[in-house]
């Protein structure tokens, strides 16, 4: 397999892992699909490129605001609507049928966006990518920016989770809160406040996944949606209600995407590779109809776990 | 000129078309969701096969059978609108044909809607709702883009030109003719379903949207039951797919974006789920409101397209709908049944004929 390759996957599983860490975080609040979660990342996008386009500050030193404004644009969505709709006693199709009307006015308030920036301001805003660093090892292998950026990105984002979830005070309240919202709010837990942290988290790193974007793909307003099947896809994966299976269903989608295409493209299959979002369709299905709880329901951690100790012991 | 609008008589007939069109959709909606509570975020995806079958077939079936007489100008999708026009010009003189044609890709969208809902029911009985959600809408975008991609369909991105099948018809009294047909079968999918959900079987998937597990218990095939609505609701849909096509004249697999399933979700739970009357009438307001936008659009000078605007307005209005009168404009009623009064009355009159 060749390098460059190689690098793609690794990049594209990075995004997704980010993009369906996030999905799977407010998945587990108020258990629905929340289909806005792509338009997060578009917002994330056009804050990384305001800063470009009107400031010339390189995208990647922009992440935090891409990662607090997406943020806030999540939490805000959390707070005005499911929040009161929650209280509500809507049912999840409600929920599921409120979160399609903001990803609706979400995308829509950017196309305007990108509108207005073309027509009052003379800024390309559709299919613009940003360019990328990179170091050239040998004639075949070019390490691109995005690699080590992406890379160091989600390390440090699941050591920070792991860290914020066991040894942390909210980190151990919010997950009591998910486990069991009415045990928890009777142990003095803020339910509300722990699911509007989580919804923030999700937005924010949507943010920083879609300020990413457009290092790999011409960028518009309509790419968050065009990747939240791929997230949905990895975050089912995963199980949907596990933060390290979302992670790990994010890898195998964007290798399946990217290599998958690779070897469909060429003989003997020779298929267009307009045809690469089948792929994660296909293992959604699949998933859908041969594990619904997703792939960590087959890997038994406890299981390991033990197995590990009694071998310390020994 | 009323209300600024240039011409009433297109604009009636666009609104009327528009309207039966959408009041299909979504009184099928409704009885999957309002009424079997099936979350059924594909609807797109049984739209588009309507519409799919009758740009696909509707110039080459008739090309197939008159070869001769239309001839040839090159490789069909490259030259597809000349030959829809070459079509329309031969439907002209037969109206036999042209009504033929039009019933059996009715029909035939209608039948391919349904094999659709059969093939979507497969995980719709199986899973939860928000994994249902996913699926159906997934399944959605998968068939747009196949369709954009593989040209044998519609053509791929080109898109395909649909021939005019009431050509025949003199000018004037056309598209008056075509959009009465279309209202007609509208309302008799509406009537339909409206006799369907108070029969028996009306009563039986109401009570499976409200205790599933009750239904069960009383010996009702809740899987067979789900299968049928879907199959029914599909089939409705696709039907309006194929008047879609025969309506606008082209088909591109760019319009049946997700969009469009929201935009019939807006108007059952804006008009009222569970309610046929409601649907229809939160139809009447989208359709009215989407048009006249239309037709104002050029009067507001905005550095952006005006339709945004809209579907920021329409998101806004399904939340506070959602958070303020969940139950819509018009709520579900209890089924209508014989008064009580009545039957005991009846009863009596049967005991003692006297």
């Amino acid at each position: 397999m060749n390098a460059t390759l190689l690098i793609d996957a690794i990049i594209f599983g990075n995004l997704l892992v980010l993009l369906s860490i996030g999905l799977t975080l407010t998945y587990i609040t108020l258990k629905i699909p929340n289909f806005a979660h792509g338009d997060f990342a578009t917002v994330g996008i056009y804050v990384a490129y305001y800063f470009l386009a009107f400031h010339k500050i390189s995208p990647y030193f922009t992440l935090p605001a891409a990662f607090l404004i997406s943020g806030c644009v999540a939490l805000l969505s959390y707070l005005l609507v499911f929040k009161p709709l929650n209280s509500r006693g809507t049912s999840i199709v409600g929920l599921m049928v409120a979160s399609i009307a903001i990803e609706v006015a979400l995308r829509s308030i950017l196309h305007i966006y990108a509108d207005s920036l073309t027509n009052v301001y003379k800024i390309i805003s559709r299919g613009f990518i940003f360019r990328d660093f990179g170091l050239q090892l040998s004639e075949a292998v070019f390490i691109p920016g995005l690699l080590i950026v992406s890379s160091a990105l989600t390390i440090a984002l699941v050591i920070t989770l792991y860290i914020l979830l066991t040894k942390t005070k909210f980190g151990i309240a919010m997950r009591a809160a998910i486990e069991n919202p009415d045990l928890a709010e009777v142990l003095g837990v803020d339910v509300n406040k722990v699911y509007a942290v989580s919804w923030f988290l999700a937005g924010g790193l949507a943010g920083l996944a879609g300020a990413l974007v457009p290092f790999r793909m011409p960028a518009n307003p309509e790419i968050g949606w065009m990747l939240l099947l791929r997230v949905f896809s990895s975050s089912i994966l995963g199980g949907l209600s596990n933060i390290y299976g979302a992670m790990l269903g994010g890898y195998i989608v964007g290798f399946a995407e990217v290599i998958g295409i690779q070897v469909l493209a060429n003989p003997p299959f020779n298929l267009s590779t307009a045809y690469r979002p089948a792929i994660p369709f296909a293992i959604l299905i699949a998933t859908l109809l041969l594990m619904p709880e997703g792939i960590t329901s087959k890997i038994k951690l406890e299981k390991i776990a033990t197995k590990l100790r009694g071998v310390r012991k020994q | 000129m009323i209300l600024g609008i240039t011409d009433p008589l297109r604009f009636a007939i666009d609104v009327s078309a528009f309207f039966s069109i959408y009041l299909m959709l979504s009184i099928s909606l409704n009885l999957e969701y309002g009424y079997t509570g099936i979350s059924n975020f594909g609807k797109v995806l049984f739209f588009a096969g309507g519409a799919f079958t009758a740009g696909a077939l509707a110039t080459r079936t008739i090309m197939s059978l008159y070869s001769s007489e239309i001839g040839s100008f090159g490789p069909y999708c490259t030259a597809n609108v000349v030959y829809a026009t070459e079509v329309s010009k031969l439907l002209a003189e037969n109206p036999g044909l042209s009504i033929t044609l039009f019933i059996t890709l009715l029909l035939l969208g209608g039948a391919i809607g349904g094999i659709l809902g059969y093939l979507a029911s497969y995980p719709a009985i199986r899973l939860k709702e928000s994994y249902l959600g996913i699926t159906l809408l997934a399944s959605g975008e998968l068939l747009r883009i196949f369709a954009r991609n593989y040209e044998p369909l519609i053509c791929g991105s080109l898109g395909v030109s649909v021939p005019d099948l009431f050509a025949w018809l003199p000018v004037g009294l056309k598209e008056i003719i075509q959009v009465g047909i279309m209202l007609f079968i509208a309302f008799m999918a509406w009537y339909f379903i409206e006799k369907l959900v108070r029969s028996p079987f009306g009563r039986l998937i109401r009570a499976l949207r409200d205790n599933e597990l009750a239904a069960e218990a009383f010996g009702k095939n809740v899987v067979k039951i789900r299968m049928q609505v879907l199959v029914i609701g599909s089939a409705i849909a696709g039907m309006a797919g194929v008047l879609y096509a025969f309506y606008t004249k082209s088909i591109h697999a760019d319009d049946f974006m997700p969009l469009k399933t929201f935009i019939v979700w807006v108007m059952v739970i804006l008009g009222g789920a569970g309610n046929n009357i409601g649907a229809a009438i939160g139809v009447l307001i989208y359709v009215l409101t989407e048009r006249l936008i239309m037709q104002y659009k050029y009067m507001i000078s905005a550095p952006f397209d005006v339709n945004y605007l809209s579907y920021i307005i329409f998101g806004i209005v399904l939340i506070i709908i959602l958070l303020y009168r969940p139950q819509g404009i018009l709520p579900e009623k209890p089924s209508k049944t014989i008064d009580f009064e009545k039957v005991i009355k009846k009863l009596k009159q049967e005991r003692n004929p006297s």
